[in-house]
């Protein structure tokens, strides 16, 4: 798989996963779930899905948590799901009551480029590791320490690997100038 | 309440009659569903006026009975010009099992099929029929709600915050049924009282019964927590059978219950809660939470909401 392909990313417009314009309750959310998941797997190059919710009237919590926190759930570390251009403040409040509850951060992003997250934020101490991946197309630990003082390699990246373990970034292995392996963090955009 | 060898009377009180004053009645009585009598008759008199909350917990009730096979009898002491002709036009008897008998009489035709949805101020009786799923259902109880707290400025917030709060309680109703019996939601705006109810009602297991299991499965110590305290839990913190991670639904319903300054009340087979907004989210109001209470079965919760 060449570069181009593991950067890929692929709108997804919820709506054509649900049955019905509102989404409600857990059984319409994990068949929406299972439709998801099928369109992932139809697309193992993709690694960032872009969530529209166009024509999504309303959701309730069971249904978010069952639908798209699950399957950001089930590919953590793996594969991102964010949404873009989530206006509606109920859904918004839903979707980040799901996403607390099951401990998966969702990032959100306006029209504008301004990202919100959904759901659990980054510690204090990891949040600024976190910005510094969201100002960039990729982050190195190496790359952040150099730009802190007072931060060594492996202190960034620690940081970088609890962001990623925790849902708020993805990565990917690459080879170091050393001839080594070293991890590529993105942000989910 | 009189009980003779055959017979068990359960008598209404002459007045408003909201869920707190029927709880009352049946705590004063032998739970009906444990008795030994075959058959249960319901008084309800002159001046009994039935508030939604109320109706659709008794009408849960009758048909529970009348499925174990007790012979239930509703006697009312008016004419179609009480209580009895207000049920009629709820949609009650639609919704009541045929074999309930109902004196002096049922009404011959029914109001509520004659006028459905035609005030503004009234949601009928609605089935909650777990095969089939009425996605109009929602829509008709949040926009009844969003027209009678038009004058609250608030209003745009509080329809979509009705919506995921009656989607849950209503999906509820479909994961915790495992029930013959059908569920029932209804609404109702009360202008002089300055308040509206909505109320969703199922005769399944009850919330508590489908989740102490998990958390014993699970080791947790919220299983060793007595049926009140762990209600409370259910809504304050979210705890589901689900697991962790899941559950967020009825707290999620709290949440956005609370921004209203809703009151909740939760009726499970015996234990109820009524839960008020508080500083620091909802605490229940001790004096009308009980346990031990005469068996009702399943899950019944009432949101009361001021109008404006």
């Amino acid at each position: 798989m060449n570069a181009m392909n593991e950067f890929a990313t692929l709108p997804l417009r919820l709506k054509t996963y649900m049955a019905e314009d509102d989404g409600w309750g857990r059984v319409a959310g994990r068949e929406t779930h299972r439709r998801l998941v099928d369109f992932v797997e139809a697309n193992p190059g993709v690694l960032v899905f872009r969530i529209s919710n166009e024509n999504v009237r309303r959701i309730d919590i069971s249904f978010a948590s069952e639908s798209i926190v699950e399957v950001a759930r089930r590919y953590r570390g793996k594969k991102g799901f964010c949404f873009i251009g989530l206006t509606d403040d109920d859904q918004r409040e839903n979707w980040a009551a799901a996403a607390q509850r099951a401990g998966q951060p969702i990032m959100s992003w306006d029209e504008r480029g301004r990202l919100t997250v959904l759901g659990p934020q980054a510690s204090a101490g990891n949040m600024d590791a976190f910005e510094f991946a969201l100002g960039r197309q990729v982050a190195k630990a190496a790359e952040y320490a150099g730009a802190r003082k007072n931060m060594s390699i492996t202190n960034a990246s620690s940081k970088f690997k609890q962001l990623w373990e925790q849902g708020f970034l993805l990565r990917r292995e690459s080879a170091a100038e050393s001839g080594g392996v070293e991890y590529v963090y993105m942000a989910i955009k | 309440m009189t009980a003779r060898m055959e017979e068990t009377i359960i008598q209404l009180p002459a007045r408003w009659t909201n869920a707190s004053v029927l709880e009352d009645v049946l705590r004063s009585c032998p739970s009906a569903h444990e008795i030994p009598s075959a058959i249960v008759r319901f008084r309800i008199p002159e001046g009994c006026q039935l508030m939604t909350d109320a109706a659709v917990r008794l009408l849960s009730l009758l048909n529970q009975l009348d499925h174990a096979t007790r012979r239930v009898v509703v006697e009312f002491e008016e004419d179609e010009n009480g209580v009895l002709g207000y049920l009629g036009r709820a949609g009650f008897f639609e919704s009541l099992s045929s074999t309930v008998e109902v004196t002096p009489k049922r009404p011959v035709y029914s109001a509520a099929l004659q006028y459905r949805g035609r005030n503004p101020r009234l949601v009928e009786v609605e089935r909650i029929d777990r095969n089939c799923r009425d996605g109009n259902l929602l829509t008709r109880l949040t926009d009844a709600i969003a027209r009678a707290c038009s004058r609250r400025s608030d209003v745009s917030e509080l329809q979509g915050a009705a919506w995921t709060i009656l989607a849950e309680l209503i999906d509820n109703v479909f994961s915790h049924s495992q029930t013959p019996l059908d569920g029932f939601a209804a609404l109702q705006v009360y202008r002089r009282g300055n308040c509206l109810k909505v109320a969703v009602s199922d005769s399944g297991l009850g919330l508590l019964e489908t989740l102490r299991p998990a958390l014993r499965k699970e080791g947790s110590r919220l299983g060793k927590l007595p049926d009140i305290d762990l209600l409370v839990e259910v809504f304050r913190r979210g705890v589901s059978r689900h697991g962790a991670s899941r559950g967020c639904g009825l707290k999620g319903c709290a949440d956005k219950a609370i921004k209203f300054r809703a009151e909740l009340d939760v009726r499970l087979p015996q234990v109820r809660v009524l839960l008020v907004p508080g500083t620091g989210g909802y605490t229940p109001n001790t004096a009308f939470c009980y346990s031990g209470l005469p068996l009702i079965w399943g899950t019944h919760i009432c949101f009361t909401l001021a109008l404006d």
